[in-house]
């Protein structure tokens, strides 16, 4: 009985402890089942796009397949060039 | 010399002083107090918590330093994704105009596809959000992401989010949604 208990009493926080770790995995942010709609793109109406626009880069590249697959420490694996590094309070 | 009337007046005040804070303290252990989210603020609590909540985060945001390079593609694919998982529940999407947060939650999420904070210049604005993300605001429904998060995510959502309100739905859908491996 003594042995249920201690079980139950050390069980219980691992339990809180793996789920509070696991909500903060960024995987976690991943909407599931959401493909890009790139064929969106096509009815776009292309006179009016700016090819400098860091929007349109940014859909050029998801649709191209680049820079689109997210690494587990939920950075981006194709690298553009990083900033310095930011410390803030 | 100090003069009989002053003592008195002083001795009225201290009293009247007194007074209050033991009224304030009955009226916090009565329960008198609506507190449920249904129920706005009147005009003063709400002026009071806003002007703090405004001057709070412009004092706490003086010394944060803007990255030069915001506006990146990778930026944008990084924010839009994070936006979508972590933001858009309250704060909404292009083609979404409530959600059962938006309607319950009190005060009410800013609608960022709509608007930008008015802060005026844009990189108090950049500062503001980074801010706000990374440390949440007390007894709004706003959390700190902070924890659990890179400074470098943090600026990604502030990338996207400047970019937000002019994004069509099919633009957004692009940039928020995740190839499957």
């Amino acid at each position: 009985m003594k042995r249920h208990l201690l079980l139950y009493l050390i069980a219980l926080p691992a339990l809180v402890l793996t789920l509070t770790a696991q909500a903060h995995d960024p995987k976690e942010h991943m909407n599931e089942k959401q493909t890009p709609d790139c064929a969106a793109m096509k009815e776009m109406d292309h006179s009016k796009m700016n090819m400098n626009d860091p929007v349109m880069q940014a859909m050029m590249q998801k649709c191209m397949g680049k820079d689109t697959k997210m690494s587990s420490d939920g950075h981006d694996e194709a690298e553009v060039k990083e900033p310095a590094k930011h410390k803030h309070k | 010399m100090v003069s009989f009337g002053f003592v008195r007046c002083i001795k009225c005040l201290s009293v009247a002083a007194g007074l209050m804070v033991l009224t304030g303290i009955a009226f916090i252990y009565s329960g008198l107090y609506p507190m449920g989210a249904d129920n706005q603020h009147t005009r003063l609590t709400f002026w009071v918590l806003e002007t703090l909540r405004e001057h709070s985060i412009s004092r706490a945001t003086q010394d944060i330093e803007v990255p030069l390079d915001l506006d990146t593609p990778a930026r944008l694919l990084r924010g839009g994704s994070d936006y979508a998982a972590m933001c858009a529940s309250c704060h909404l999407a292009p083609d979404k105009k409530e959600t059962d947060f938006t309607k319950g939650l009190y005060p009410k999420p800013p609608n960022l596809t709509m608007t930008h904070l008015d802060h005026g210049d844009p990189k108090d604005q950049d500062k503001q959000y980074f801010w706000i993300i990374k440390h949440g605001i007390k007894g709004s429904g706003m959390p700190a992401w902070g924890p659990g998060h890179t400074d470098e995510q943090i600026w990604n959502l502030v990338a996207f989010l400047k970019r937000l309100p002019e994004l069509t739905p099919a633009q957004y859908q692009i940039l928020t949604a995740n190839v499957p491996e």
